[in-house]
């Protein structure tokens, strides 16, 4: 296989992270959104914009869906019906029977289908995943995860607890995570605050606190933010430990370069970034190269724990899942 | 002034050995008590007995916790001021009648709470009063300090941070809590190593919380709790024990939170305020460990 040809779609903030990181890994790519925006991004990159879904998805080998959560399934659906392979952003849905009834068709199409979970390529969560899986912090015990962004976007409308929420959206980062690293999960317990009108006004505020619990006895907790200013616009942190002992980070933390005062624009130092590696890892796939480091079951195995956590949080309860291979 | 540290504890007979217009009394019949006592120089006798007759104007409580109710029931039939440790007592009953048999006496129950006497901590309560964080919503508080032989996570660890959150909403009553352990760093079935709780207040503020045992070398994770308080509109951090040098562990001797608590405690006592969580949030911590044990047990929230 050649050069990997893909269909980006949509053309809005995710989606000018995604492109970059598509033309960096090498791929060839065309763009196509409902805005009339896919011109300018296409030509911004030096790539081309297509006018429909069907003129995007025609012969090539991988769709890429950058768009709202609600338009996944039938962007998805569409893609695995022409036998073309999916990347999709964060959530693959925000509702786990849709999110089933994606991965039942690409797997019953033998269509590959790779959740674009971003932090799981970014180097400190991929060094975590690579200790606790190596044995380094012997068995894991306890996780915990901080996510906070200025984030919420025009679309997300209803975010009551019943809704979902941040529960259903970005609380997506954490769970995957703790499920990356612990695995299977047979408790959720979440509280929600921030009841959210629709549209979402800027400024939006928003707060998810869920409690794990995995079959292996460890358990997580996650607090997923979203805040009223873009300061900083995102920060991640974690703390995790084993028998073995303890890490932590926090994206706080200087790195190689910080400048104070100044120019500090002209200081800009943030290593690759990890849509760079994601794009990279997913190309490579789609050209006869190894797996990716996570798959359509990765995807569904996190709505499924955002939508407990949202469960959880409007029933008051917590809510138990089954355990794979339990009678 | 005359302080009584009942029973011996080394650190805070020394802390406060050192402070200026402090005597302590120590008691015991045990004879490493008074070598120790000669030690430090501090006054030393055999009885409770002839520690209250020599009518101590404070006590401090850090004895087994079966014998704190008698001992803070003592202290106050001689009108001395109590700062006494987590929890006051096993049971909700006794914590109680503590707490009553000091307000009959006319004296302060102060719980020994380290990171709420921070001058640190008063700026950033009143920052919130203030609406600097505009409304407040959830709480996430991380205590990791390392694991001890004497409990688990939950009953060494989760109060500390409860008392930060109770003193931030000035004394609201939880209305739910849900929890979840497990004992896989102590490998000792029943001494939980990892815990979460989860604490809803009516106001709507959650907090979440943390109180794992940390790593027993890690200059980051002191010995006191993490607190990220969020708003609407912006969070504070706080920490009563910032990180001051780094290097290798030898070097960097890390001042004792109590010592912060102890100055406090005592020019409090002297001037007649009050500083420091009171009995009645003691009681307050103590019912929601207690909810917080039930629900790990049963996996459910359990409403208070
Ligand atoms: N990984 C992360 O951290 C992260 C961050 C932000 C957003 N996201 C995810 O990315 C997705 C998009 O978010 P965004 O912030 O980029 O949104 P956005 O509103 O900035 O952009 C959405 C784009 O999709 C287009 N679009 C909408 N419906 C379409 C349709 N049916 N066909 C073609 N184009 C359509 C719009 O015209 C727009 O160009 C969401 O699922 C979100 O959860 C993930």
């Amino acid at each position: 296989m050649g050069q990997v040809e893909v269909a980006l779609i949509g053309a809005g903030l995710i989606a000018r992270l995604h492109l970059d990181a598509w033309v960096l890994a090498g791929a060839s790519v065309r763009v196509y959104s409902d805005d009339g925006r896919a011109e300018e991004l296409a030509a911004e990159f030096g790539v081309r914009a297509v006018g429909s879904l069907g003129a995007a998805l025609d012969g090539v080998d991988a769709v890429d869906i950058c768009t709202p959560t609600g338009s996944h399934h039938q962007i998805a659906m569409a893609a695995i019906a022409a036998g073309v392979a999916v990347v999709c952003e964060k959530p693959l849905s925000a509702s786990t029977a849709e999110a089933e009834e994606i991965v039942d068709a690409a797997e019953r199409a033998g269509v590959p289908l790779y959740p674009a979970h971003d932090l799981r390529f970014s180097p400190p969560f991929a060094r975590l995943h690579r200790l606790v899986a190596s044995g380094g912090l012997g068995r894991g015990a306890v996780a915990r995860f901080t996510v906070t962004g200025f984030h919420p976007r025009p679309w997300i409308g209803q975010v009551s607890a019943r809704a979902g929420g941040i529960l259903t959206d970005q609380m997506l980062h954490g769970v995957d995570l703790a499920h990356w690293i612990f695995g299977d999960v047979v408790r959720v317990h979440a509280y929600y605050q921030g009841d959210i009108a629709t549209p979402a006004p800027a400024g939006t505020v928003g707060v998810g606190t869920a409690v794990l619990t995995h079959a292996s006895g460890a358990i997580s907790q996650i607090v997923s933010r979203w805040t009223a200013k873009q300061l900083p616009p995102i920060r991640v942190a974690f703390r995790v430990s084993g028998t073995g002992g303890t890490v932590d980070y926090d994206s706080e933390w200087p790195q190689e370069v910080r400048a104070t005062g100044g120019a500090a624009e002209k200081f800009q130092y943030h290593g690759e970034s990890p849509f760079v590696a994601e794009m990279r890892e997913f190309a490579q796939a789609f050209a006869g190269g190894p797996e990716p480091r996570l798959g359509a079951r990765d995807a569904l195995a996190a709505v499924r724990l955002t939508q407990a956590a949202a469960e959880s949080a409007w029933s008051g309860r917590a809510v138990e899942l089954p355990v794979k291979g339990a009678a | 002034m005359k302080i009584a540290v009942l029973s011996f504890d080394e650190d805070y007979v020394r802390l406060l050995a050192e402070m200026p217009g402090v005597e302590v009394v120590v008691a015991g019949p045990d004879d490493r008590v008074r070598a120790a006592a000669d030690r430090l120089g501090v006054a030393h006798v055999d009885s409770w007995d002839e520690v209250f007759a020599l009518r101590p104007r404070a006590v401090v409580v850090t004895s087994e916790v079966a014998r704190r109710r008698d001992l803070v029931e003592r202290a106050a039939g001689v009108g001395a001021q109590v700062l006494c440790e987590h929890p006051l007592a096993v049971g909700e009953a006794d914590a109680q009648a503590m707490v009553d048999a000091c307000a009959a006496a006319g004296v302060r129950l102060t719980v020994a709470s380290p990171a709420c006497f921070s001058p640190a901590f008063a700026v950033v309560r009143q920052g919130i009063a203030d609406s600097g964080v505009g409304e407040l919503l959830t709480v996430h508080g991380a205590f990791n300090s390392p694991g001890r032989s004497r409990g688990g996570a939950l009953d060494d660890h989760a109060p500390y941070v409860l008392d930060l959150v109770d003193a931030v909403l000035g004394g609201e009553v939880a209305d739910q809590v849900y929890a979840q352990a497990n004992s896989i760093v102590s490998g000792q079935p029943g001494t939980e190593s990892a815990a979460f709780v989860s604490v809803r207040y009516p106001s709507g503020v959650v907090a979440a919380i943390d109180c794992s045992w940390g790593p027993s070398v890690n200059q980051r994770a002191g010995d006191t709790p993490e607190m990220t308080f969020v708003g609407d509109q912006g969070s504070v951090e706080f920490t009563a024990n910032p990180r001051l040098l780094g290097g290798f562990d030898r070097w960097e001797a890390k001042t004792d939170p109590r010592s912060v608590m102890l100055t406090e405690f005592v020019a409090a006592v002297a001037e007649g305020r009050a500083v420091g969580p009171d009995g009645a949030a003691g009681v307050r911590a103590l019912r929601v460990v207690r909810a917080a044990r039930e629900s790990a047990r049963t996996g459910r929230p359990v409403d208070l």
